[in-house]
């Protein structure tokens, strides 16, 4: 189907052919925006591309981290301040998709897609993100732990952009590590789970556990992380742990995995990533 | 023979260059002028009775140029059973069942016009599973035969069956025997190029259809058929096939998709085009046919096989195409993989309203030696014996007759059995690595070498032509659909003939120039083509060395001449080069003439181009070059209900096996190191040949590991790339040690067998076995995905 194409200069431009035509939708890289269109799924009358707003492209390392929603995954992945600022990050994106989807793909594609598979959500929730929304009226900074409302839903007005994801420096002995359990390689995970823990000799004095594809939207797992943050982090705790991801998570059946399956895979790449950090293979 | 100067190199394939430069023209590139685009309707219901179409919206959409439906068309009907129908009238039978078609200016418009068609359904009951379909008072996908008789049953009539030895006396002589029931899936045979048609009409009502399509001459019979149901009897149908994107068996049957372009191009007088897309070809186009089979066999106590049973159970889907005939080859490994005396075979179709199947590369093989090998291994343990030692005691031999009377003339089975064993370090590894959770894994396999009789004819020809210019033009009625027979052909027509490979190009395969042939399927293509080929170069030498003998004294005496005005103080040898220049004493070599033994000056080499000249432009009477050989391969067709007959002119056998590492939290099958041993005769090229095993080893994986159509109540729920996944770069990451067994069989050109299928026959068990040996457990029903090893671990687990 025939639509009308947009590529603004300004989020004021934008906000301005958005507010003139309630039908259009905004596109960054198009990795989902046109598969979706392809499918049928939406008819959206225009696109509105937010890839010519430079603004939305930066990356500023300083007291905060910023990442601009504009930012390509294949950026996160290769970006020599966030490979060493986020790690987690990197090596998320470095999973992402083909490496032509990586070229185009954005990070605030991945997040204001909402999918509860979305792989950036894991390692971004686990840092305790903000998300920076701007709006016509102003812009705001919420959890992103709450902009995530459902599947395919985020707390987006329409009109609304996301402009960039912020994230307080973590604590120099904080090590994360993000897993994803895909069907082959390159794949939409049938679970993913990113780890963060912050230790002191054989305790744990904070953890951070979020899960993606394991709910209807990527999630935190905050029994999980009082488990691991409860005592000594021993196997005994570990075991208990691994069984409150499981019950925690609240899994779909469906073409690609089973729910069972999922529940298990969130135990199991629970386990692997608390092992990997304490063995100090990850940081 | 003459010492190989091409065959067996590693020279490039001819087409590799257009095809990686983008230049290749696939159907999707080409155009006709005032071409039309064809778009199908197709049904929302897995059974139902059509009340009515309503076609009224769509014919008024502007650029909508032809709205067909069964109602307003003749009836074509297709398949071999003929059960199914182009547009289907009154009753839909499975989802993806054509209920109408436009033709449109444009692609768009077509989809538009597609969208504004309504159909009211009245919804009757369906049967999804064999079970099901065979219940008492099941409800009938079919209440007709093609011929109008009334049908009681789902069971298809098509049946294969085969006894030999004494099977009671067989188990009665076992120490100890094994069995199970193991599944295959319905695969896509997801070819890069995806399945669509240009069909274009003269005025006079004779077709020329650009298909893909892997039998050209068999579906011109039935475009003939379907013109004649449109009134057009006497005209002919001209098929003519484009480059291909990958086949895999898709292009073995005609489809509903091109009779309707064929409809469309009749009504508009316009040519039409059909193409489908991915979610098309996924959801529309039959898949590879599942199978359920069980299995039980049995072995003395130094681990001799003493008897086999085998018992298929196969879901037809709502028409029949070739994969009802799978049992025909699932026959070859069940009698003929290892010595066994003492075989019952017997397979049933029963259909049911899910999608009907097709067959797909290795043609019901893979589906039997899947349960067969995996069961050896069980037997292995039994005996409390190495599984490859079994199989090396077991293996085929040369000089054998199997109980289907497969004769086996050479096997190269026991030295790809060895390589195997030493490429992965067997003896040491095997048994001995499941503290690290991996294991060693091997499965032969057993599949036609020489072509396939299921047809009254099994033959090929092939024309060829030379030109002034010292070209040869070759035109064969198989397909090259990227497997690589264009190469195989091109070394084998320069090594016959003579001539350099660089002067031989092949022709578009097209029904009107090419010589008939029954279809490019049972590994044949470079077996016939280079069997038929190498005949007509023989006709062509005679033909060239009789009549240059007429002319070589002339030509050369003046060649002398010219070489001498060149080269002044230029001496002759002594040589008396007109009574050398008789025909039974000149040879044809990299394109240069000359008498045998000749003394080696260039001016007694004769430029064959320039010989071909001198033959054309002699005197009044001149002379063309082209020569044909039709081939027909020293086979018989079986009888199928006894199941018995020598149905290929060589038997190509083969071994794979793998190292894995599993990981049971989960579930992931790492391949570590594979191993494809392959005796393939003789290599024609190296290139090809390793990028056919290549090949067929990524498709052997996927089938093996990952691939499934997934359907719910008939409707596929998994009609795109990002549900059905299918091997990538990633996934193929492990090192493959190839080996050919060069066994020179005396039917093979060259000696070589065909090696088109074998890739991917035993891949499933290997890795099978591989995974049992690592962790212990055996997954039934492929693919043995990490959620089927995760769960099955647990279950082990529970106990
Ligand atoms: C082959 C393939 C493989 C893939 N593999 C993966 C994978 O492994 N993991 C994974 O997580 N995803 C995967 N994806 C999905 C997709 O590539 C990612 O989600 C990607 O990050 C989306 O980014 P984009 O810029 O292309 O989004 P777009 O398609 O441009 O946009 C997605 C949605 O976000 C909205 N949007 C975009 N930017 C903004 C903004 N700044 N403010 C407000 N709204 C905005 C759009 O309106 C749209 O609704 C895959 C996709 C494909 C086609």
């Amino acid at each position: 189907m025939p639509f009308d194409y947009h590529r603004p200069a300004t989020l004021e431009e934008a906000w301005r052919l958005a507010a003139a035509d309630p039908e259009a939708r905004f596109v960054a890289g198009g990795t989902d925006v046109m598969v979706r269109i392809r499918e049928g799924k939406i008819t959206p009358r225009a696109l509105i591309s937010l890839s010519r707003i430079s603004d939305l492209a930066r990356i500023a390392i300083g007291p905060t981290v910023v990442i601009g929603a504009g930012v390509r995954v294949a950026e996160l992945e290769r970006n020599a301040s966030i490979r060493h600022a986020l790690p987690v990050l990197s090596q998320a994106a470095a999973l992402l998709g083909s490496t032509q989807i990586r070229n185009v793909a954005t990070l605030g594609g991945n997040l204001c897609n909402a999918s509860p598979c979305a792989d950036l959500a894991p390692p971004l929730l686990v840092h305790d993100a903000r998300a920076r929304i701007a709006t016509v009226s102003g812009a705001r900074e919420i959890p992103l732990a709450t902009f995530f409302v459902g599947p395919r839903a985020s707390v987006l007005a329409p009109g609304e952009v996301l402009s960039a994801v912020v994230v307080d420096p973590p604590a120099p002995t904080a090590r994360a590590v993000f897993l994803k359990q895909g069907r082959v390689r390159m794949d939409i995970a049938l679970a993913s789970l990113a780890v963060l823990l912050e230790t002191d000799g054989q305790r744990c004095t904070r953890a951070r556990v979020a899960a993606g594809s394991l709910g209807p939207c990527p999630m935190r797992l905050t029994e999980t992380e009082a488990i691991l943050t409860s005592g000594t982090l021993d196997d005994a705790t570990l075991a208990r742990a691994r069984a409150a991801a499981e019950s925690e998570v609240r899994p779909i059946s469906d073409v690609r995995a089973g729910a069972d399956y999922r529940r298990h895979l969130a135990g199991a790449l629970l386990e692997r990533a608390v092992r990997s950090l304490l063995n100090g293979a990850e940081r | 023979m003459r010492e190989l100067r091409y065959v067996g190199t590693d020279a490039p394939r001819p087409d590799a260059a257009d095809k990686a430069a983008g230049r290749a023209p696939y159907i999707h590139d080409l155009s006709r002028p005032g071409m039309l685009f064809g778009k199908i309707k197709f049904s929302e219901h897995a059974s139902a009775r059509i009340k009515h179409i309503d076609t009224s919206r769509a014919e008024r959409l502007p650029g909508v140029r032809a709205v067909i439906t069964g109602e307003n068309t003749p009836e074509l009907r297709i398949g071999f059973l003929r059960d199914n129908f182009a547009l289907k009238k009154g009753r839909v039978r499975q989802f993806r069942d054509e209920v109408a078609a436009v033709a449109a200016i444009d692609p768009d418009i077509a989809a538009e016009a597609i969208e504004l068609i309504r159909v009211e359904y009245e919804p009757l009951p369906a049967v999804f599973t064999p079970e099901e379909a065979l219940a008492e008072g099941a409800p009938l996908v079919h209440e007709r035969d093609a011929d109008g008789r009334p049908v009681t049953t789902n069971l298809l009539g098509v049946q294969v069956h085969h006894e030999s030895g004494d099977l009671a006396a067989g188990e009665r002589a076992s120490k100890h025997i094994v069995e199970g029931e193991f599944s295959t899936p319905l695969i896509q045979q997801a070819c890069m190029g995806t399945a669509g048609c240009i069909a274009e009409m003269d005025v006079r009502g004779n077709l020329t259809i650009w298909a893909k399509t892997q039998i050209p001459f068999l579906a011109q019979k039935d475009f003939i058929r379907a013109l004649e149901a449109m009134g057009l009897s006497g005209r002919n149908a001209r098929v003519i096939v484009p480059t291909l994107g990958g086949a895999f068996g898709t292009g073995l049957d005609t489809h509903a998709y091109e009779h309707i372009a064929i409809l469309l191009a009749h009504r508009t007088g316009r040519p039409v085009k059909v193409v489908y897309d991915r979610r098309e070809e996924f959801a529309n186009l039959s898949p590879r046919q599942s199978a359920r089979t069980r299995v039980v066999q049995g072995c003395d106590a130094e681990g001799r096989l003493t008897f086999r049973r085998v018992e298929v159970l196969q879901d037809n889907g709502a028409y029949t195409s070739w994969g009802a005939t799978y049992p025909t080859v699932m026959l070859i490994p069940a009698t003929s993989l290892y010595k066994v005396q003492n075989v019952w075979f017997d397979a049933k179709l029963v259909y049911t309203n899910n999608t009907y199947a097709q067959a797909m590369r290795g043609y019901g093989n893979p589906e039997v030696t899947w349960p067969i090998e995996c069961l050896l291994d069980e037997l292995a343990e039994k005996v409390g014996m190495d599984p490859l030692e079994l199989r090396l005691l077991n293996r085929n031999t040369p000089g054998e007759k199997t109980p289907m009377g497969l004769d086996i003339t050479t096997c190269g089975l026991g030295e790809c059995l060895e390589f195997a064993k030493k490429s992965l370090d067997w003896t040491n590894k095997r048994g001995k690595q499941k503290d690290k959770r991996r294991g060693l894994g091997v499965a032969s396999l057993v599949h036609v070498g020489g072509s396939g009789r299921i047809y009254r004819s099994d033959g090929g020809g092939v024309i060829l032509k030379l030109d002034d210019f010292g070209n040869v033009n070759v035109s064969y009625g198989g397909v090259e659909m990227g497997q690589g027979l264009h190469s195989a052909l091109t070394l084998g027509v320069a090594e016959a003939l003579g001539v350099l490979p660089e002067k031989v190009s092949i022709n578009p395969t097209d029904t009107s120039t090419c010589p008939w042939d029954v279809g490019t399927h049972a590994s044949r293509g470079a077996f016939i083509a280079l069997n038929a080929a190498t005949r007509a170069a023989d006709k062509a030498r005679k033909k060239i060395f009789a009549l240059a003998s007429e002319i070589y004294a002339a030509e050369a005496k003046k060649s002398l001449a010219a070489f001498q005005k060149k080269n002044p103080s230029y001496q002759p040898p002594a040589y008396d080069y007109a009574a050398a220049a008789r025909a039974d004493n000149l040879e044809l070599e990299a394109g240069f003439l000359f008498p045998k033994g000749a003394p080696d000056e260039p001016w007694l080499k004769m430029e064959i181009g320039k010989v071909l000249r001198a033959l054309h432009f002699r005197g009044a009477q001149g002379q063309m070059i082209i020569e044909e050989a039709f081939y027909e391969p020293p086979s018989t067709l079986p009888d199928w209900s006894k199941g018995v007959g020598n149905m290929s002119a060589s038997y190509a056998y083969g071994v794979q096996a793998f190292e894995v590492e599993v990981d049971t939290e989960t579930g992931n099958v790492k391949i570590l190191k594979g191993v494809s041993a392959h005796d393939v005769g003789r290599v024609l090229n190296q290139q090809t040949l390793r990028g056919q095993v290549q090949g067929g080893l990524a498709q052997g994986i996927g089938y093996a590991l990952y691939e499934e159509v997934k359907t719910h109540e008939g409707r596929v729920l998994n009609p795109s790339f990002t549900d059905y996944k299918i091997p990538t770069a990633h996934e193929m990451a492990f090192p493959v040690d190839i080996f050919f067994a060069e066994t020179n069989d005396p039917a093979g050109p060259f000696g070589a067998k065909g090696v088109g299928e074998p890739g991917l026959v035993p891949t499933a068990p290997a890795l099978a076995n591989a995974i049992y040996d690592a962790i212990g457990v055996r997954i039934h029903d492929l693919p043995i995905t990490p959620e089927k090893i995760v769960m099955a671990l647990k279950n082990k687990k529970k106990g």
